[in-house]
């Protein structure tokens, strides 16, 4: 099997198997993150959902539960990352 | 480590986004010769990659987590200029997509996380290669420590940045022992998965480190 194909099969079951640590279990502890924990003490403020620009904040999908949006966000992610390669491909194929 | 919008001055962001501007330009110009379509796919599968597994938060009791950055990874797998284009596309569309990491932060964000830990990661791989004169064992050792130290670094550096700010009403004395502390006690797990990927991928596709060279 060729490492490429090898890599998406990899890169797949970790997208599918990541709302178990992005949602449920970040859930089950009560995750903040540090920093927000942190500038929460000093009364500072986190800007982001005042001037958000995405509807998929914070790896949510509007619409759909946290764990199958988590899953969706990071197909969306991965689509994004492909496209902006294959500009790029298009760029540099041209440029040789 | 993502720093959202709002925790660093203006100072601290204009000044992290001319570092990252100008590491950009001196990126493209050392490797536009080497790109060419199959190592800007490899580009992009890498990158893929590293977007998926940071969405893996490993969530420790206490309400903290931690997830792989993949700085260092990109550096050892295909040098310091072109690792660079990976984190930085990764940062990229984490924050303009999922609003991970501010907009206005994004400068620091990509300086501590595409360059700090892309460079660290990088030479220290190459030190101590060279070190055990291309002995395997050394390798491993150099990516275990490159992607252990460069992740420390980075958090070091987001702690100077975050101390900087008067925004953030934390010192430095607070901001840097904190955040570097943190990130060599975690760090050690990102250096273990460095080189579990490098030790995999110089049997299984030992040709990707040529690119790197």
């Amino acid at each position: 099997m060729k490492i490429s194909t090898r890599a998406w099969i990899v890169i797949l079951a970790l997208l599918f198997i990541s709302p178990i640590f992005g949602v449920v279990l970040a859930d089950m502890v009560g995750y903040h993150e540090p920093l927000d924990v942190a500038a929460e003490r000093v009364g500072l403020e986190d800007w982001s959902e005042e001037i958000n620009w995405t509807p998929f904040f914070d790896y949510t999908v509007p619409g759909l539960p946290d764990e199958i949006g988590y899953i969706v966000a990071g197909f969306i992610g991965i689509i994004v990352i492909l496209a902006i390669g294959y500009i790029a491909n298009i760029l540099v194929s041209k440029r040789r | 480590m993502h720093i959202p919008d709002g925790y660093l001055d203006p100072i601290t962001c204009a000044v992290t986004y001319i570092i990252t501007i100008l590491f950009g330009i001196i990126a493209y110009r050392k490797s536009k010769d080497k790109l060419n379509p199959e190592l800007v796919s490899l580009i992009s599968v890498l990158a893929a990659g590293i977007f998926v597994a940071q969405m893996l938060n490993w969530p420790i009791p206490g309400g903290t987590s931690l997830h792989f950055v993949g700085g260092a990874l990109a550096g050892i797998l295909l040098g310091p200029y072109i690792g660079f284009f990976i984190m930085f596309l990764v940062l990229f569309v984490q924050c303009i997509i999922f609003h991970d990491g501010g907009i206005t932060t994004l400068g620091a964000n990509v300086l501590n996380m595409a360059i700090v830990d892309v460079l660290v990661g990088y030479y220290l791989y190459v030190l101590i290669s060279k070190f055990g004169k291309g002995d395997y064992r050394y390798k491993l050792i150099g990516a275990f420590l490159g992607g252990w130290m460069g992740i420390a670094l980075a958090g070091l550096f987001a702690g100077i940045e975050l101390g900087l700010s008067p925004s953030f009403g934390f010192p430095l004395g607070i901001t840097v022992p904190v955040m570097l502390g943190w990130h060599l006690l975690l760090g050690v797990i990102e250096g273990l998965i460095t080189a579990f990927t490098v030790g995999y991928l110089f049997k299984k596709a030992p040709y990707i480190f040529e690119y790197g060279k």
